[in-house]
């Protein structure tokens, strides 16, 4: 259980200094997938980095089954993503230099997870190992970010506008990865994204408007990653 | 404009081995220039083969130290600037794809060659401070006639003008061969270099930080070029030193010793901050995964240290060889040759010191690596 408590945040010093998240509280349960839905510039991500840990908030706090991150410094930080979190972002992120195989092992090698191959061919980039990622399209290698975060075997996946960069097919399909994955893997998803339709696939909804929560509902039925219009 | 004189100021390591090179080598052309002169006022034969030993020793560390630091400014420029390019890639295609042509962007890259005129300027003006004790030393039993300081325009020209020239055309030769990759190549995030070979896609299996050090050494070669050149440096001129203090006078001795230092630190320096730089990505997405600062570390610097030990023992044959060839050589004809063999005190020290001087740069290159925060890899 995710418990986010009173979050507050700014960027800038002094005159331009802005507040960008005002006061945000929810709470997440173990094995949810929860999108945040929100217009550009309303703070998604920026809530998204201090939930995962990748930032401090202001004041307020998160706490994972009672344990307050926001209390951590940057060591133990560092320890709580190694043991808990994935992270896949708009722009891959992966290592240029590295095949496919040794970007995938960036993840697994931090769980001991010797079986990276099987989320690699989870995601059908099984004979794409020894390639480089600029040899592949974006969709692959988004595949390819999908699979190292999951081989990382995380509690919580979170991800920001994973299908930013992506046409609509492609963005579907790497989506359709994600929760079939979620099923298997029984992780908790928490994705950004500004697209409604994306949000019906999700269980909990976190409507955000200008750095305020403007409601969290909940979807009867989730829809799968074909079902929904983009 | 692509590059401006801030990069240049970025240089300073070009500028501060061309005023080493151009000091040295300054200091001993004139010498020789100005030596040559006095030839027909010498009476005696002692005189004569005093004479020769000089004129000798002005070419040998002429052409040693010349010769080398030059070679290595060139190879350090032509690294930087392919540094930059590959830094810049991204922008350098958006205006390749825009119509600029790829001689109007390489021509930017002439503001390079300021820096080299910066070093060698200061250099030339420098060896002619230290030009009145230098003569005085190399005649302190006044064998030989009174030797005048001269100015020599050629000097300046060959110095000074000539490298100037010469440094800001082979960058713009260089940046325009780089640019010459199709416009998506240098937009596109591709491996910096396509790694096919058959040897490599046979390689055992290895864990990912096992791979990432294996390839940042392999990305980068220059950068292991330079770290061993910085270890060369170290050795050779340390112990160099140490045997000058009692083969020639205590000014070259200091002159050798702070010589080295500075290129040994300046080259390391540049080197290490240019893979913290290059790898700034790669450790905010580490840092971001959870792996630790020790790991980034080891992973990113480690792979460095066999080839300063490898320079480290470079350095010392070097040293020896040179020393004892000058010695068997230029000091043959004249009676007294100072006893020259090697010093094993004295390498002991010298590996002490550098072991010391090692460790430290990487600590201060582990403190920039802790400074990079897992938010840059939000700021594209
Ligand atoms: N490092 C920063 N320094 C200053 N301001 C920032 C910083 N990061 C974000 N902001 C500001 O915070 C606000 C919210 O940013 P955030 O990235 O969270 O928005 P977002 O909802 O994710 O938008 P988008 O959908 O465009 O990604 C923006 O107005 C942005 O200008
Ligand atoms: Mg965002």
């Amino acid at each position: 259980m995710i418990r986010i408590n009173q979050i507050k945040k700014s960027y800038g010093t002094h005159e331009n200094r802005a507040l960008i998240l005002k006061g945000i509280s929810a709470e997440i349960a173990d094995g949810d997938f929860v999108v945040i839905l929100g217009a550009s510039g309303s703070g998604k991500s920026t809530l998204l980095n201090v939930i995962s840990g990748l930032e401090q908030p202001d004041s307020g706090s998160v706490t994972y089954d009672g344990t307050d991150i926001t209390a951590f410094n940057d060591r133990e930080l560092t320890a709580f993503r190694r043991e808990n979190v994935g992270f896949i972002f708009q722009q891959y992120y992966l290592l240029p230099n590295l095949t496919v195989e040794k970007n995938v092992r960036m993840g697994a090698d931090l769980a001991g997870n010797s079986d990276y191959r099987s989320v690699l061919k989870a995601v059908g980039l099984e004979n794409k190992l020894k390639k480089y990622p600029g040899e592949l399209s974006g969709g692959e290698q988004q595949r390819v970010a999908v699979a190292r975060a999951l081989a990382k075997r995380p509690r919580v996946l979170f991800l920001d506008e994973p299908t930013g960069a992506l046409d609509e097919a492609t963005g579907r399909q790497v989506l359709d990865y994600i929760s079939c994955l979620q099923e298997e893997y029984r992780f908790t998803v928490v994705m950004v994204t500004h697209n409604l339709n994306i949000a019906e696939m999700a269980n909990t909804v976190i409507k955000m408007n200008s750095g305020m929560i403007l409601e969290i509902y909940t979807n009867e039925t989730r829809k799968n990653a074909r079902e929904i219009g983009w | 404009m692509v590059v401006g004189i801030k990069d240049a100021a970025k240089l300073i390591g070009i500028s501060v081995i061309s005023l080493c090179a151009v000091l040295v080598c300054t200091m001993f052309l004139n010498f020789y220039i100005d030596i040559l002169e006095i030839e027909p006022l010498i009476a005696s034969e002692a005189a004569m083969l005093f004479y020769d030993a000089q004129v000798s020793t002005a070419k040998i560390v002429c052409a040693v130290s010349g010769g080398c630091l030059l070679v290595t400014s060139v190879i350090m420029l032509l690294f930087y600037i392919r540094h930059y390019i590959d830094t810049h890639k991204k922008e350098l295609g958006i205006l390749k794809a825009l119509g600029y042509s790829n001689l109007k962007i390489a021509g930017n890259f002439r503001v390079f060659g300021v820096s080299v005129l910066i070093g060698s300027a200061a250099g030339f003006s420098a060896s002619f401070l230290l030009m009145p004790t230098f003569y005085d030393l190399q005649n302190k039993d006044r064998i030989l006639p009174e030797i005048s300081i001269r100015f020599h325009p050629s000097l300046f020209f060959c110095l000074v003008l000539l490298p100037t020239a010469a440094f800001a055309c082979l960058s713009v030769c260089y940046a325009a061969c780089r640019l010459k990759a199709p416009v998506l190549q240098l937009i596109k995030d591709s491996p910096q270099t396509p790694a096919k070979t058959k040897k490599q896609k046979n390689e055992p299996d290895c864990p990912f930080l096992a791979g990432l050090k294996k390839s940042t050494l392999r990305t980068k070669k220059t950068l292991v070029f330079f770290i061993a050149f910085a270890s060369f440096c170290f050795s050779a001129m340390t112990q160099m030193s140490a045997s000058m203090d009692t083969l020639s006078s205590r000014m070259m001795a200091l002159m050798t010793l702070i010589i080295g230092l500075v290129l040994a630190f300046t080259t390391l320096f540049l080197a290490i901050t240019a893979v913290v730089r290059g790898n700034t990505k790669t450790i905010a997405m580490m840092r971001v995964f959870g792996y630790s600062q020790k790991e980034c570390c080891r992973a990113l610097l480690g792979g460095y240290r066999p080839a300063s030990y490898i320079g480290f023992a470079l350095g010392t044959a070097y040293q020896y060889a040179l020393l004892r060839i000058a010695v068997d050589l230029v000091f043959r004809d004249i009676g007294d040759i100072p006893a020259y063999e090697f010093d094993v005190p004295n390498m002991l020290a010298s590996l002490a010191a550098f072991l010391f001087f090692y460790e430290l740069m990487m600590y201060l290159g582990a403190e920039r690596i802790k400074k990079i925060s897992v938010k840059e890899i939000m700021l594209e």
